[in-house]
């Protein structure tokens, strides 16, 4: 079994990566992400939802139809963006598994009630 | 016979699938921990898993015979744990490729979502309908209202396949935990896992009560019939491996 390959093509890690063990550089609190990324998906799409006048006005909305899914696309490229800046990792960690957690428990309920009037 | 506690209660069913994937990140950090692994890169990889793997679960299951727009179906549509799976290794390569990592994540990640789905299948044996009727004792029985609610025959012993199901995830994390340092090669334990579901689930999607697809087999079943060569080559190059450097070592 192979250590970590000094040679690697691309995004070689920065030298903290290899594991000195005083300072690690602060990369963000996943807690946070997770909990900011959850509440945050829940605000747009009820918060959304309240504003249009509830489920059959949301229908002629801006947000009808695919654009449903116009938030999570967003939201899914700037957590992956913070995902992939080591200064940000760990939070955009947070954000992809709170954008995990959204989806798996409440998603499904808020857009299939929001999508029910005919789209 | 039981009876069915939570039918269609997506509340159970969600705190226990949250439930789920709190274990699985514990124990994805403990393992982190005990095996030394200190790449900050491996947090965002199994990010990408959680993300994708949700994503998975619901886009991938997506029947557009049914006519059904994809934003009613991410809604109401069916979910699987195996389009999950594949929504997450699709998540943990595209990690893997955008940050650069190139070490193996598999055995990582392996005894997590046995315990995810430890769990996870817990809301559905409390919720969901159980399985095709059985003679034993051990069926779940649906009053009419439950029957009426979420499908299937009231009054009836159902198999409880997702009880099954948790018993073989229990027992795979418990032999994932035994053997996690054993195996020759990094990958390994992923491959053993990853296909020892894939028999499984497809032995109990006889009794799960799935729509039947084509000759008397379910959607998943074909999809694992379509999977398991490859995952059947690949447990090959696992227990294949080992012996031929000791052959090479003799020619040379």
């Amino acid at each position: 079994m192979s250590e970590d390959n000094p040679e690697v093509p691309r995004n070689p890690p920065p030298p903290e990566y290899q594991g000195g063990p005083p300072q690690q550089p602060k990369r963000g609190s996943m807690g946070l992400g997770i909990l900011f990324g959850t509440m945050a998906l829940y605000a747009i799409y009820f918060g959304g939802l309240i504003a249009v006048g509830g489920p059959y006005a949301w229908s002629n909305s801006i947000l009808a139809g695919p654009a449903t899914f116009v938030p999570i696309a967003l939201y899914l490229v700037g957590s992956i963006l913070l995902a992939l800046r080591p200064r940000t990792s760990r939070w955009g960690a947070g954000l992809l598994i709170g954008l995990g957690i959204f989806t798996l428990l409440g998603e499904g309920l808020c857009v299939g009630f929001l999508a029910q009037p005919g789209i | 016979m039981i009876g069915l506690p939570f039918a269609g209660d997506g509340l159970v069913h969600g705190v226990l699938t949250g439930l789920g994937i709190f274990a699985a990140l514990l124990f994805y950090a403990y393992e982190k921990r005990r095996r030394g692994l200190t790449d900050p890169r491996l947090w965002p990889i199994a990010g990408f898993a959680v993300a994708f793997g949700a994503i998975g679960s619901r886009l991938l299951t997506w029947d557009v015979s049914r006519q059904v727009s994809l934003a009613d179906w991410w809604g109401n549509g069916d979910r699987s744990i195996l389009a999950g799976l594949v929504g997450a290794w699709f998540g943990v390569h595209l990690g893997k490729r955008l940050t650069g990592y190139r070490k193996s994540t598999g055995d990582l990640l392996a005894p997590s979502v046995a315990l995810a789905l430890v769990l996870g299948r817990g809301g559905c044996l409390l919720t969901e309908l159980p399985g095709t009727p059985t003679g034993g004792a051990w069926g779940i029985v649906l009053t009419p209202g439950q029957a009426a609610l979420i499908g299937g025959p009231a009054g009836a012993g159902l198999h409880p396949s997702f009880a099954y199901e948790i018993v073989f995830h229990a027992i795979a994390f418990a032999v994932m935990w035994r053997f996690r340092d054993r195996l020759a090669h990094p990958g390994d334990l992923f491959i053993c896992y990853v296909t020892s579901y894939a028999l499984f689930r497809f032995g109990v999607e006889f009794v799960r009560g799935n729509e039947v697809l084509w000759l008397g087999m379910s959607r998943p079943q074909w999809f694992l019939l379509a999977v398991l060569p490859l995952l059947a080559w690949r447990m090959r190059r696992v227990f294949g491996r080992p012996v031929r450097p000791a052959l090479k070592g003799r020619v040379a």
